[in-house]
């Protein structure tokens, strides 16, 4: 039996009017869909020390001298390759930043706070930082980035909105963002009922028709999924 | 229900007027999940173009199994749920109220009811807020919702029952002020 709620509610969810060529819109949209965004893995020369990833440049890659330098740049490149196709929120491997000057190494680490998918403007990092005034020195600090994609300089953005240069062009700059934008970070499987970070290797597992997204670990758990302990959601922000 | 399967298996061979015959059987109904769930208009219409285009491109990996009108609200729920963290997270940085509440100018109907409504729905916790959704816009049943949202029917239950609790005091408390 309807209640007065229910009559309320139906009134409030009536279905709205969508925009005449809805359907053509979405149509000229998939016809425009590019591959320069997944391509960009192929065109990457990265290197590694025994620690972490030490470079990425555009550029023919090079001989990795160590074994465990070659599962790291290994390792590196398929993450990266999930990342450029919107199938990881987050990098598990490490970065070796000891070559970069003190100074640099602390922007990077503020860069590398923003959280998936957000942008922050260069002041933000230099105030992060302890150097408000700075936000020049940050610029040049960042436009010097090692470790690009990983380390996501292309989160900071110019305090007008620009969007500020980029190693790999502000056409890139902008796609990487708009990828963010379209990529989820939690979800969660529907057949073991645990929510994983985009990109755990616990939820490669999951059929695609088996994820469902959460916005937060605790929605999750409110409706019977637990934290995957591989990848620990709690720390995606 | 086989009619919607075929449009499907037509739009997975690339089929534009499948498509758009698709479009137009849920377009207004997806627009008004996506509209209640994420308050404007304009985040409403990107996040159902999205949720279109991703149908589109994937029509290929729809399983039959799965009722047409499911795989379509699971995908545009998984785009409004992830709008709603990605407003947490940005909110938490400019500390900026959320855009839920909706403009009296835009729908028919007691305009200052359905800000009542919208007010109070802010209240409900954003998993049971779905569950609502999904279900006054189409009147799905528990069994469809907890297949869209990975859940057991009875969580859907409990969800939709606290959220309408949570719902009627609030909708009590704004009369009494």
């Amino acid at each position: 039996m309807k209640t007065d709620l229910d009559r309320l509610l139906v009134d409030y969810f009536q279905p709205g009017v969508p925009t005449a060529d809805l359907a053509r819109r979405v149509l000229k949209e998939a016809a425009k869909a590019g591959r320069e965004v997944e391509d960009l893995v192929e065109r990457l020369a990265i290197a590694a020390t025994p620690r972490g990833i030490s470079l990425i440049r555009p550029g023919r890659q090079a001989r990795v001298e160590t074994a465990a330098g070659r599962h790291l740049v290994d390792r590196a490149r398929e993450e990266l390759h999930e990342y450029l196709l919107g199938q990881r929120a987050f990098f598990s491997v490490p970065v070796d930043l000891s070559a970069a000057p003190d100074f640099q190494a602390k922007v990077l680490r503020a860069a590398g706070a923003i959280p998936f998918g957000q942008a922050r403007p260069y002041a933000w990092v230099a105030k992060r930082i302890g150097h408000p005034r700075a936000v020049r020195a940050v610029g040049t600090a960042l436009g010097k980035n090692p470790v690009p994609l990983i380390v996501p300089c292309h989160r900071v953005l110019k305090s007008d909105g620009g969007v500020g240069g980029y190693i790999f062009g502000t056409s890139m700059k902008q796609r990487l963002l708009g990828l963010e934008r379209v990529t989820p970070v939690l979800e969660g499987c529907t057949s073991t009922h645990i929510i994983c970070r985009v990109g755990c290797p616990q939820l490669r597992r999951a059929k695609p028709a088996n994820r469902v997204v959460f916005a937060s670990v605790e929605d999750a758990r409110s409706v019977g999924y637990r934290p995957c302990r591989v990848c620990r959601p709690s720390q995606a922000a | 229900m086989d009619r919607e399967r075929g449009l499907m298996r037509r739009v997975a061979k690339g089929d534009q007027a499948a498509f758009t015959e698709l479009v137009e059987g849920y377009g207004s109904k997806l627009l008004a999940v996506a509209r209640r769930l994420l308050g404007t208009r304009a985040d409403a219409e990107d996040a159902v173009q999205r949720a279109l285009l991703q149908c589109y491109q994937s029509a290929a990996s729809y399983e039959p199994r799965w009722a047409v009108s499911t795989w379509l609200y699971r995908i545009l729920t998984n785009i409004c749920v992830d709008e709603l963290r990605r407003r947490t997270v940005r909110h938490a940085y400019v500390s900026a109220p959320p855009a839920e509440a909706p403009s009296p100018f835009d729908a028919p109907g007691d305009a200052g009811r359905r800000i009542d409504v919208a007010r109070a729905l802010a209240r409900v916790p954003r998993e049971a807020r779905v569950l609502l959704a999904l279900h006054y816009v189409n009147g799905l049943g528990n069994a469809e919702l907890a297949r869209i949202r990975g859940i057991s029917i009875n969580t859907v239950k409990s969800q939709l029952a606290r959220g309408k609790t949570i719902l009627r005091a609030a909708l009590a408390e704004g009369d009494h002020t």
